[in-house]
């Protein structure tokens, strides 16, 4: 046992050590703070972008009613005289002034729009909606229709999507399940090729090395595969923690640093100032993106994450013991190719089909059986996971999976043990079956 | 100290060990001599317990071979390697770890040999920097770090230079004296009379020869003998004694090649010729182990 955790040692230490590992490690977090930071500033951009502040400046008479601020726009009346605000335009926080003459109701004419820059045709067109607008409901005011009768006009449909859990509701938005899904599933299959392959890359390199010979003469051959697999498997963990905390440290920072703070007030500001205007229809926009976020904080995360963990070490035994198999049966890299094939095939397979067919229908027989057998569950079920997975069926999936990998390390180990010492030698899968009968 | 009964080793088309014995004594060293393709790694990879034989068994020191005996046996694998991006002093505190040693104890013994090679300042660098040569001793100290019982080299000379070939081999005595056991593979003829006390030649996967490196040379002896003598003499002498060979004249002498006849000594050729002539050299033909290998192998492939 203690040999074991000798080897466990090196293998861990000689790849955290490595400078891919370390530049892997820290610009990953990096590129992911990055990549949310552009989304955050196409995002603030883009709020900003489609937010013109207007200063109305009003001498029609014939209007009863304002114009209303909405999401794209914020209208605030100012009881001035046009010069002064037009000169005082660059010192205000206005971006337009906009001029209502008196106009007949037939035929408005007169209306100007002032800016320090040319305003782009899409404001052009939403600020003479917006008029045409209040020019309608004026009208149809006057030819006798009750406001109430106006408001009663509009109808807004929303639906919101509930789960029955064992009796109960449970808020839930089928957006948040599926982005937790498409991250848990991208994240295992990449977790389970990546260090797998690494798994494979490793027994190449002491059989290419010659070092195996040495090695076998001091450890049984299983302990160097396990030790090696266990290394591996912890570099993996590693790596996972580190990005997790690394990029929410970073992303923490960046924000605090990066962003300039009156600039989030100010979003903060005008966001409050708008919801108070805002018609019925703005708010009802905001709806989906709040109910994600709600149901965000309605998934289990515990739950999840320790199941993420289980399916990943499971799967990864399972599947990197295959590749311990392999990288034992060649002699270089460029020979794996044939042995890859059907390695790869039910991973990719299981991956393709979890984020097609699991995201649209987590609860159907496709779904239940790519979850249940082991080449596949990993990534299927942590696809279904965030959609709500029976915990029988839960169950009976983690103990396939173990007896899977089990099942794989035991097989893996006696082709190990005679492959790695054999070379010069083209292997085939008879080949590989003959050696799983030969006497230790 | 090593007692190999009986082994058999098959491989699926290929019987690798048939019936293969063989006793090492404590203290000797032991030339493992075959060509290429034998059964020596083989049996050596049996002996190190990295495959298990079909049948027969393996004693160490009157035990039966078991996961105990690897911290007192070190192997110097034929094909050798080490960790390409690994520091050496690292790497060969790792692979003594792995054979049972503490990291102090190991430290100081690498520090100890890596100084009498003349590596000292080797620790730090990694394999891949180091040539051919240097790669070769690293091993050898990882081989012989933890002061094994039995060391077993698997053709230790091959890939160094003249040299450091010495250096090993002065090593190789200097251990044998402290009282370790060898088993030393190898086909190069040279280095086996040089250094082992008792062979066994293994060939075609049997063992067709075994035994001291003294006895089977005089057993090999075929009471040939290289007389070389200035005079003549008269044939008739010849009878019942010795019969000639070959013969040569260099200028003025004659070299002749005899067997001597049954129950007759080289005393008895000589004091039939002293009278005749005056002898300047008397020679026993006595075979090489090169020799021998090649008569032995070569005699089983006739058969």
């Amino acid at each position: 046992m203690n040999k074991i955790l000798l080897i466990i040692r090196r293998e861990y230490l000689s790849r955290v050590k490595k400078k891919s590992f370390i530049i892997m490690t820290f610009l990953t977090p990096l590129l992911i703070a990055g990549i949310y930071g552009l989304i955050g500033y196409f995002t603030y951009k883009g709020i900003k972008d489609t937010h013109d502040r207007i200063a109305v400046v009003s001498t029609n008479k014939t209007l009863t009613e304002q114009l209303a601020s909405n999401k794209h726009l914020d209208y605030q009346y100012v009881n001035k005289p046009l010069e002064e605000v037009k000169k005082s335009l660059k010192q205000s926080h206005y971006d337009y002034v906009l001029y209502l003459p008196e106009f007949s109701l037939a035929e408005p004419k007169g209306i100007v729009l002032f800016g320090a820059k040319q305003a782009g045709l899409s404001l052009n067109n939403r600020i003479a909606g917006d008029i045409e607008e209040l020019i309608r409901n004026q009208k149809l005011k006057e030819s006798g229709i009750a406001q109430a009768d106006l408001d009663q006009l509009k109808t807004n449909v929303d639906i919101e999507t509930k789960k029955i859990v064992e009796g109960k509701e449970e808020s839930s938005s089928a957006g948040a399940s599926t982005i937790i899904a498409f991250v848990a599933g991208v994240l295992m299959f990449m977790f389970i090729m990546l260090y797998g392959i690494q798994v494979m890359r490793g027994v190449i390199e002491e059989k290419t090395s010659r070092i195996i010979e040495v090695m076998i003469s001091s450890v049984k051959p299983f302990q160097l595969m396990m030790g090696k697999i266990i290394g591996i498997a912890l570099v993996g963990l590693t790596q996972f923690i580190l990005w997790i905390v690394l990029t929410f440290t970073i992303s923490t920072v960046a924000v605090t640093v990066f962003v300039d703070k009156a600039a989030v007030k100010k979003i903060a500001y005008e966001t409050k100032n708008t919801k108070v205007n805002m018609a019925p229809t703005t708010v009802q926009a905001a709806g989906p993106m709040g109910d994600i976020q709600k149901s965000l904080a309605g998934l289990d995360f515990g739950k999840i994450i320790t199941v993420f963990l289980f399916f990943f070490i499971g799967g990864y035994l399972f599947y990197s013991a295959l590749y311990a198999a392999i990288g034992s049966a060649v002699d270089s890299e460029t020979e794996t190719q044939q042995f890859m094939m059907p390695v790869m095939l039910p991973l990719l397979l299981g991956y393709a089909l979890s984020l097609s067919v699991v995201t649209n229908d987590p609860y159907g027989k496709v779904a239940f059986w790519l979850s249940m057998v082991p080449f596949t569950s990993p990534i299927a079920m942590v696809v279904r996971l965030p959609y709500g997975v029976p915990t029988w069926e839960l169950i009976l999936s983690m103990s396939i999976l173990a007896a899977g990998f089990i099942g794989t390390v035991w097989m893996a180990s006696r082709i190990y043990r005679v492959g790695i010492l054999m070379y010069g030698k083209k292997t085939t899968f008879k080949e590989m079956f003959k050696w799983f009968t030969y006497r230790a | 100290m090593l007692s190999v009964k009986d082994i058999v080793k098959q491989y699926a088309t290929h019987r690798a060990l048939d019936q293969v014995s063989l006793q090492v004594e404590s203290g000797k060293i032991f030339g493992l001599l075959g060509p290429n393709g034998a059964g020596k790694t083989s049996l050596i990879r049996i002996i190190t317990q990295i495959t298990a034989p079909d049948s027969g068994e393996v004693l160490f020191n009157g035990e039966r071979l078991n996961a105990n005996h690897i911290s007192q046996i070190g192997y110097l694998p034929e094909e050798r390697g080490l960790y390409k991006k690994m520091e050496i002093g690292e790497q060969v505190l790792y692979l003594s770890k792995l054979k049972g040693m503490s990291t102090a104890d190991a430290t100081k013994r690498i520090k100890y040999w890596f100084e009498k090679l003349e590596m000292g300042n080797w620790w730090n660098k990694k394999v891949e920097d180091l040539s051919k040569g240097m790669q070769q001793k690293v091993q050898f100290v990882a081989t012989v770090l933890h002061e094994p019982d039995l060391i077993i080299l698997d053709e230790p000379f091959s890939g160094f230079d003249p040299v450091n070939a010495d250096i090993i081999k002065n090593e190789i005595l200097e251990l044998n004296k402290k009282g370790a056991t060898f088993i030393f593979s190898t086909h190069r003829m040279e280095s086996v009379e040089e250094l082992c006390d008792h062979i066994a030649l293994i060939h075609r996967s049997k063992k067709i020869l075994d035994g001291s490196v003294d006895d089977i040379k005089s057993s090999y002896r075929n009471n040939t003998y290289w007389i070389e003598y200035e005079g003549q003499y008269d044939p008739a002498l010849e009878s019942g004694i010795f019969n000639v060979l070959q013969t040569e004249n260099i200028k003025d002498k004659t070299l002749i090649k005899i067997k001597l006849a049954e129950n007759r000594t080289a005393n008895e050729v000589l004091a039939s010729l002293l009278p005749h002539v005056a002898i300047h050299r008397l020679d026993e033909v006595i075979p090489t182990m090169n020799d021998i290998f090649i008569e032995k192998v070569k005699g089983q492939d006739h058969e």
